[in-house]
């Protein structure tokens, strides 16, 4: 059994998207389990934006469905479970940092003391702790990542799910952020990011490549390197456009 | 809900630009009107005849005026159109006719003013009636104007910075990001509304404040009614700005919609007396926010009305409140099914 011993799992069922015209997803389907990076591999305008908002709910799947822990996305009773880091920084710009957390805090029912603590806590892993009273519109992109980070963890959700989060962030930080990824999926958590770089998917268990809109391939990486002549992901995609995957 | 307004709170006095044209603007532009219109080293010229009562005639004397007294067979009207002179008075079996040129505030304001004293030592019973040679209004201009402002500039500010904030929120993403948190659709509106209440009601208490106080225009009706219109007119605004927004896609486009949404309620609040006009238009004014705030603001400070003659369009108001509140709500689920 894949799914063997798995206590929470992320289904992705024959999800499709279109917007007017245009479908942006077909048919997708994987799942994403507890304990493991999920990668989302896809040049950019192939539909991973789309697919982590149908999955987070802010979007509506046209066909298929996305249940998470057996439950139907979307539901309020998932919104405390999911961190959501999207890929515009979606922070207040004319507030402090340690503002920004204080408020997404307070809706995640975080008050007080707690609430206190674990923003410092979070300051001090983003390497922002010097930063934090200072208005966001004064941090530099890299700051407002981490700031941007920091929120989706901050009510310590049993499932992430990030937008391209290291897009515009330099390798040092980049390699913290990382490793801060790691010590989560560590601890039982769902994971699932989107990136366009390749070397990234490298520190995933599981990879989902998306091209056009379809699902070219979803496995575990080393059997997908094994897949290709060079072992490198990358060449999924030239196969893919070779064949000519379209929708 | 109280997070979201405790954010509002702190966004706004961190940007003190928005902070400045909701408290600030609003009362330095009534002050520049009070200028503009109000006291100027103006001396009314005014010609009567030489049949005039003389008791009146030394009251005005009394005053900052200068009379000149007229030979009967003199074409009144031929004056008063080569600005030899500002008004014409002759007595009538009521009271006094006054005959000027046009509808100009200053000059109308100071004469009407200067008659009235003149006549409250000696007939103050006496009525007044004003024909003008060009346009035909009765009735003040500036009053109208002043309160009519009242209404209008607190609206205008107050939908300007609520829309502009709330299509911020989603175009930064934040709004996504507010809506995958476990707050209630309905919580976000009402905590934009009541965030911005706050300004907008602080702005109110300002605005109305300083009119009474340190303009010394002057107010018949109660204070806290004033304030309580305002409010509520305030409110209208912060929804419709936040509806506004939702077929906004920038900043700029908040401000596209400035001639759709402000401009139509500036000609219904007042400037133009809604039962003058042609072609059923005055039905239009049904449906503006800003035509019931003003007009309440117009039967408190003008007529003196209280609570009991003005409810109705407090209710009104209160209506639009409500409707905009459930629409404003429902349009959230574009981000959030729940």
């Amino acid at each position: 059994m894949l799914y063997e011993g798995v206590i929470l799992k992320i289904e992705i069922n024959n999800v499709s998207k279109s917007f007017g015209e245009k479908q942006v997803l077909k048919n997708i389907t994987f799942t994403a389990i507890d304990g493991e990076i999920l990668c989302l591999l896809g040049p950019s305008g192939s539909g991973k934006t789309t697919l982590i908002r149908l999955i987070t709910g802010s979007l509506e799947c046209d066909a298929g469905e996305v249940i998470i822990d057996g439950i139907k996305v979307p539901h309020i009773s998932l919104m405390k479970n999911i961190g959501f880091m999207p890929q515009s920084d979606a922070l207040y710009l004319d507030i402090s940092g340690y503002d920004n957390m204080l408020f997404f805090g307070r809706l995640f029912g975080l008050y007080g003391k707690l609430l206190k603590q674990r923003a410092e806590e979070l300051f001090t892993l983003v390497d922002l702790s010097n930063e934090s009273n200072k208005l966001v519109i004064n941090y530099s992109g890299g700051m407002k990542k981490r700031l941007s980070l920091a929120i989706a963890l901050l009510h310590n959700p049993e499932i992430l799910i990030l937008d391209e989060p290291t897009v515009g962030i330099d390798p040092v930080i980049r390699r913290v952020i990382w490793n801060q990824f790691e010590l989560l999926r560590q601890q039982g958590k769902i994971i699932i990011v989107s990136t366009h770089v390749m070397d990234e998917a490298e520190r995933c268990q599981q990879a989902a490549l998306i091209y056009n809109g379809n699902l070219i391939a979803h496995d575990k990486i080393e059997n997908l390197k094994t897949q290709t002549k060079s072992g490198s992901i990358e060449e999924l995609f030239f196969t893919a456009k070779e064949i000519g995957v379209n929708l | 809900m109280i997070s979201l307004i405790i954010r509002i709170v702190k966004q706004m006095i961190n940007d003190k630009r928005s902070l400045a044209l909701i408290l600030i603007v609003p009362v330095l532009l009534l002050s520049l009107l009070y200028l503009l219109l109000g006291d100027s080293s103006y001396v009314p010229k005014i010609a009567v005849n030489e049949s005039f009562p003389s008791t009146i005639l030394s009251e005005l004397k009394n005053q900052d005026t200068e009379i000149i007294i007229l030979e009967s067979s003199e074409n009144t009207e031929q004056l008063v159109k080569n600005n030899k002179v500002d008004a014409f008075l002759e007595i009538n079996n009521v009271g006094i006719d006054i005959k000027m040129l046009e509808v100009n505030s200053v000059k109308v304001v100071k004469i009407t003013d200067v008659i009235k004293k003149a006549m409250t030592n000696v007939n103050p019973t006496g009525s007044l009636t004003i024909n003008y040679i060009y346009g035909q209004t009765n009735g003040s201009t500036f009053d109208n104007l002043g309160y009519m402002l009242l209404g209008v500039l607190s609206f205008f500010f107050v939908f300007l910075i609520s829309g502009i904030s709330f299509v911020r929120e989603r175009t930064t993403g934040t709004m996504e990001r507010l809506m995958l948190t476990p707050i209630k659709r309905s919580g976000v509106v009402a905590g934009y509304t009541l965030g911005f209440g706050i300004f907008a009601a602080l702005q109110s208490v300002i605005i109305v404040l300083y009119t009474k106080y340190i303009l010394k225009m002057e107010f018949v009706g109660s204070v806290p009614l004033v304030i309580l219109i305002m409010i509520l007119l305030a409110f209208t605004a912060v929804s419709m700005g936040a509806l506004v927004s939702i077929f906004a896609n920038s900043e700029f486009q908040v401000v596209q919609f400035i001639p759709v949404f402000i401009v139509p309620q500036i000609f219904f609040s007042g400037l133009i007396p809604v039962d003058t006009l042609p072609y059923g238009l005055s039905n239009l004014a049904y449906i503006m926010p800003v035509y019931y705030g003003c007009t309440a603001l117009q039967n408190v400070l003008i007529k003196g009305f209280g609570i009991e003659k003005i409810w109705r369009y407090l209710l009104m108001l209160l209506i639009f409140i409500v409707i905009l509140f459930i629409f404003n709500t429902l349009a959230l689920k574009k981000y959030r099914k729940l």
